[in-house]
């Protein structure tokens, strides 16, 4: 154990200044990806919200595919199956793409269980007396919407930060490629890993945790009674949505 | 070369490959709800620190570190020590305490969704808090359960695309060997996605009509 750490602290020096870029690139890819995830999110609910039937099928159709195929085979696809047809686009593109398009599908859950959880008497009210359904989104729906939604967007990016390592297997230098590129150097693969598990956790555990602490503050008005919640995660979406 | 080359040259040996994707899933799945179900009914039995801890410390250091990581260590940092799983296993390892950790947690949230009084209620008729535990509070637990188990279960046949970065001879990674063959990247790829598709789809299905099913109606 000691002599695990003692190689660990003396490898620091080179491997540190490695990883840091490295670290950048986890995330940008993470937030370019989240961005562009929340924008199709918000695509798909518009247009759900528009009801026209020709396109509700569809629109679940697609978000169940999304859901039903991993991102390894989407990022697959995107980066080698395209050039195939005569569209090439760079490792951080293809990852970009792939996560947002995959994790629009989990997004778009979210918001229709905040958006769509909503009272429909709270529009009612809010066009009764006299907003126009856009104020009554601005004013009403919105700030309420974003209480239940907070929390479980978090967890989505952590998830999100988690999952943009699988980038790694399509040649995106981001933390995890560079720490197979440094295993494959030094032959330490174990203190690599555990170093890079390290700064995973030391990013995502305290969003974690205030993740759990928005859910709980967040929705105290509401669970008056309930027993606190202690932690945000994703069956709760699911239990929530199964529950409208 | 027409569809149907595709499919016997493509399309067959990726379904084969489907065989060790459905074996890993399953085998993690049991180790999974197993790790799970054991993790949190200790928790709730034995609600002091010396138990809790370390069970928290196991579900944070495995639901805050990427999937490829843990399953990393198993497969190349155990090796360095001396400790040699095959792709396969350490696969199921890996998967398995990841959904272990999971798991834990959303068996301890259906454990907390039963009325204490229930609890109360079996004590005070003068059972033990085990026998309570056992008759009274995990089978109401299943109805609160189950669907997220459902959940799990679609994610994880997910995640066994992963494998394929450690070399188990699972759908993506045969997939990745065909492709190096015969440079037919798109049709592959597509076969693959395909592939999961056609094990995911029903599976979520599944889990969607249990989240109806078991819903408790307000």
């Amino acid at each position: 154990m000691i002599q695990f750490l003692q190689t660990l602290f003396d490898h620091l020096p080179l491997w540190g200044p490695r990883l840091l870029p490295a670290m950048g690139n986890t995330a940008l890819i993470t937030l370019a990806s989240f961005g562009l995830a929340l924008g199709l999110a918000i695509v798909f609910e518009l247009l759900r919200s528009l009801r026209i039937t020709l396109l509700l099928r569809p629109i679940a159709l697609a978000l169940e595919i999304l859901r039903s195929v991993p991102i390894l085979a989407v990022l697959y696809l995107i980066y080698f199956g395209l050039p195939g047809v005569g569209i090439t686009l760079s490792p951080f593109a293809s990852g970009t793409i792939g996560l947002g398009v995959v994790y629009s599908a989990y997004l778009a859950e979210v918001l229709r269980a905040g958006i769509g959880a909503m009272h429909k008497g709270q529009r009612e009210a809010a066009l009764a007396v006299g907003m126009t359904p856009l104020m009554a989104f601005r004013f009403v729906i919105l700030p309420q919407a974003v209480r239940t939604m907070l929390a479980p967007l978090l967890v989505s990016l952590i998830s999100l930060m988690k999952d943009s390592s699988i980038c790694a297997l399509i040649a995106v230098t981001e933390l995890m490629l560079e720490a197979r590129l440094i295993m494959s150097e030094y032959f330490l693969p174990m203190h690599i890993f555990v170093l890079v598990g390290l700064i995973y956790f030391a990013i995502a555990w305290p969003m974690s945790l205030f993740a759990g602490y928005l859910e709980r503050r967040l929705n105290h008005g509401r669970r008056a009674g309930a027993p606190a919640r202690k932690k945000a995660v994703w069956h709760r979406i699911a239990l929530r949505t199964a529950a409208e | 070369m027409g569809l149907g080359g595709y499919i016997t040259q493509f399309l067959f040996p990726l379904l084969i490959a489907a065989k060790v994707t459905v074996q890993v899933s399953l085998g993690a799945f049991m180790f999974a709800i197993a790790t799970g179900l054991i993790l949190a009914t200790f928790r709730y039995l034995l609600p002091i620190a010396l138990i809790r801890l370390p069970i928290a410390v196991f579900v944070e250091i495995f639901r805050n570190v990427p999937s490829l990581t843990h399953l990393f260590i198993i497969y190349f940092g155990l090796a360095y020590v001396g400790i040699r799983f095959g792709s396969i296993s350490s696969a199921i390892i890996a998967l398995g305490l990841i959904g272990g950790a999971t798991l834990t947690d959303v068996f301890r949230a259906g454990f907390e969704a039963v009325h204490a009084g229930q609890r109360e209620a079996a004590l005070a008729v003068g059972m033990t808090p085990r026998l309570a535990f056992r008759e009274i509070i995990l089978p109401q637990t299943w109805r609160v359960t189950l669907p997220p188990i459902g959940n799990y279960a679609v994610q994880l046949v997910k995640d066994t695309s992963l494998v394929a970065a450690i070399a188990a001879p699972e759908v993506m990674f045969t997939a990745r060997n065909l492709v190096v063959t015969t440079f037919e990247t798109s049709i592959i790829y597509a076969f693959a996605a395909g592939v999961y598709l056609l094990l995911c789809l029903p599976l979520s299905r599944f889990a969607k009509t249990l989240e109806q099913r078991m819903a408790i109606p307000r």
